[in-house]
């Protein structure tokens, strides 16, 4: 009976009631968008810098964070790299040794990040194999074969089938020299790998500085992020077993992962803003017709209604309002960010910039459960909670005053 | 005569009890003199003290004037030939492996040498600490028989320096009885500390001495001299890129 009171006091005022929904819908809407926008972008941008090199998370020996030195090193990296392999949402393991050496080509010399990686666990780890530009990849059967960047590659003035020198120190203290031999150079578009990061075979490596048979670290894979992250406790399991520690892709990626965390409190000020506007405008025109309807409420205090009942019905109003304004947004929401997820968008010079996080220029949204329903939900829950103010404010009636108010 | 006197008071007047505190720079210059004289050749034993394992170097150094450096490594045999040469400001080493001559760029000098708590800074930057800090004699004390200067050294307004601040302690005899290093942050990051003090080639030499990086407790690099001969004269060819690479015997 409330229900039907509420429905049929809403549509006295047909205009009114259209502008509220309106308001409501759009700003639905419009949260479903950018959320759908920036939950997908923010993914792609880290699956995408993760993947190049660092991967979804890495085993490390402790300490290894602050001070990676040779020293500090896994043993019997296979068997660990196996078990954590066998873990559900990790699909590969890939053992590394990172060293830092000089690489000299004739007078030219430049320091750089020499890792002796597994070739086949690599290509499923990261992405830089599928990003050689000149020549190939590693493979199995390369003995000294080296792979580096193309930044790296034109300071040294080297190219493919030319041979490269690697001087460094071992994990023992002693000298580590070697030349390699170079196959591939890569081009990944971020500079920093490019100018630094040079991957040889892991066997050798392990020879080249005296690593006996031990890891710097290991980098985990998975079909995605998400499957990695929730398999953490597992890998923690494991690593606290086995000496290690588990660092996450955020440990590993902290300035991306700030970077988000402040994009993400920016863009959430900015929606709580939206969502707390619109509130109150329903909020105002609800409290404007209730203190319209005064002497109406008093009518039907009068003929046996009592206050709750009143306040109730207001509420109802309220919420129905609410409620099909939300359900407006998410179907014009959702079949926007739909639309758009099938085309997608272009930002207009913005290209450069997201090059250098490895993001393509054309952007995706994605409509998940969780950006389309955190909007709405959030405008319902404000609007709901801020109804109380009608409510009480009608509950306090009483027939006699009500009655004689203009 | 009489104004001979006066001057004279007027300098050897605080010189009454301890010896007077000298002159920073013309101290720090005299260690260095005393150090490495005009040209010096000697012999080093070079401990690098690891949790997991220790290593002993053989080396011999050559030195010519505050900016040239040889220093030859002869044992043990796995790096023995390995060398490094420093003229002026750029360094080359030598790897017997490869067979080859590197020049190193700027971005490693900070890279350990050989494996031990020194960094190729520490040969190449040597002098740094005489041209591009300004120094000051801070605290006065006796040490076993010696009048001991601390003397800090603080980095000239823009020079391009490694350190934040170093506070080295100087003999009266010339010899250094220990070095604080200290970051940009004016945290005391690592220490070298004289062991043992004997005279070598007519001189008192700090003959052991001992540097311990502060923030890895159990890890230290000992260096030794047990020969040296100075301002006997350092033939040109030592120094050169060819010699580096094709010793003479």
């Amino acid at each position: 009976m409330l229900l039907a009171l509420a429905w049929r006091n809403l549509w006295r005022r047909p205009q009114r009631t259209v502008l509220s929904l309106a308001s409501i819908a759009l700003v639905s809407a419009l949260l479903i968008c950018m959320l759908s926008f920036q939950f997908s972008v923010y993914a792609t941008m880290l699956q995408t810098t993760l993947r190049i090199f660092d991967g979804y998370a890495q085993l490390q020996p402790p300490g290894y964070a602050d001070d990676p030195g040779l020293e500090r090193a896994i043993d019997d990296p296979a068997r660990l790299a196996r078990s954590a392999g066998a873990i559900d949402g990790v699909t590969v393991a890939a053992p590394r040794i990172n060293a830092f050496a000089i690489l000299a080509n004739g007078e030219r010399s430049y320091g750089a990040a020499v890792i002796g990686v597994d070739p086949s666990a690599e290509r499923r780890v990261s992405t830089l194999p599928g990003l050689v530009a000149q020549g190939r990849y590693l493979r199995p059967s390369d003995v000294d074969g080296a792979v580096l960047g193309a930044i790296l590659a034109s300071n040294l003035q080297v190219r493919v089938g030319e041979k490269v020198t690697v001087l460094g120190s071992g994990s023992d203290g002693s000298v580590a020299a070697d030349v390699l031999r170079v196959v591939g150079i890569y081009r990944s578009g971020v500079p920093e790998l490019d100018r630094s990061i040079v991957e040889m075979p892991f066997a050798r490596a392990k020879e080249t500085f005296a690593m006996d048979g031990r890891a710097s670290t290991i980098a985990i894979g998975g079909p995605d992020l998400e499957s990695v992250d929730r398999a953490l406790p597992a890998l923690t399991a494991l690593a606290r077993s086995q000496g290690v520690v588990v660092r996450s892709w955020g440990d590993l990626q902290p300035a991306l992962r700030d970077g988000i965390a402040l994009k993400y409190a920016t863009s959430m000020m900015f929606y709580l803003t939206l969502v707390v506007v619109v509130a109150f405008i329903i909020l105002n025109t609800l409290l404007m017709s209730v203190l319209e309807r005064t002497r109406e409420f008093g009518m039907l205090l009068a003929v046996g209604m009592r206050p709750g009942q009143i306040g109730a019905m207001v509420w109802l109003e309220l919420l129905i309002l609410a409620v099909s304004g939300c359900a407006i947004g998410m179907l014009v929401g959702g079949g926007v960010t739909l639309w758009l997820q099938h085309v997608g968008v272009v930002i207009a010079g913005m290209e450069d910039l997201l090059a250098q996080f490895g993001l393509p220029s054309r952007l995706y949204p994605a409509l998940t459960p969780l950006s389309a329903l955190i909007g709405p939900g959030a405008i319902l829950a404000a609007i709901a909670l801020g109804g109380f103010v009608p409510f009480s404010r009608v509950a306090r009636l009483t027939p006699a005053v009500a009655m004689r108010a203009a | 005569m009489r104004t001979a006197c006066l001057v004279a008071i007027l300098v050897l007047g605080p010189a009454a009890g301890a010896k007077a505190a000298p002159d920073a720079d013309t101290l720090l210059r005299q260690v260095y003199e005393n150090y490495r004289a005009d040209s010096s050749q000697s012999t080093v034993t070079m401990t690098v003290h690891r949790k997991a394992w220790e290593r002993r170097f053989e080396l011999r150094a050559w030195t010519r004037g505050d900016d040239d450096a040889l220093v030859r490594f002869t044992a043990p045999a796995k790096d023995a030939g390995n060398a490094t040469l420093k003229l002026k400001n750029d360094t080359w080493v030598f790897n017997p492996r490869l067979n080859q001559v590197i020049k190193l760029p700027a971005s490693m000098l900070s890279q350990s040498w050989m494996g031990s708590d020194f960094s190729y800074n520490d040969l190449a930057k040597s002098e740094d600490i005489i041209r591009l800090y300004t120094h000051r004699v801070v605290a006065t004390e006796q040490a076993a028989g010696h009048t001991v200067w601390t003397v800090e050294a603080t980095p000239r307004p823009g020079a391009p320096v490694v350190w934040g601040k170093v506070r080295l302690k100087v003999r009266d005899d010339h010899v250094i009885a220990e070095e604080l290093y200290f970051d940009q942050d004016m945290k005391p990051v690592r220490r070298m500390q004289t062991d043992r003090v004997a005279p070598l080639g007519g001189r008192p030499y700090p003959v052991m001495m001992t540097m311990y990086p502060l923030d890895i407790p159990g890890q230290w690099t000992r260096v030794e001299t047990t020969d040296g001969r100075f301002n006997v004269g350092a033939p040109a060819y030592l120094f050169t890129l060819s010699n580096l690479q094709n010793p003479r015997p």
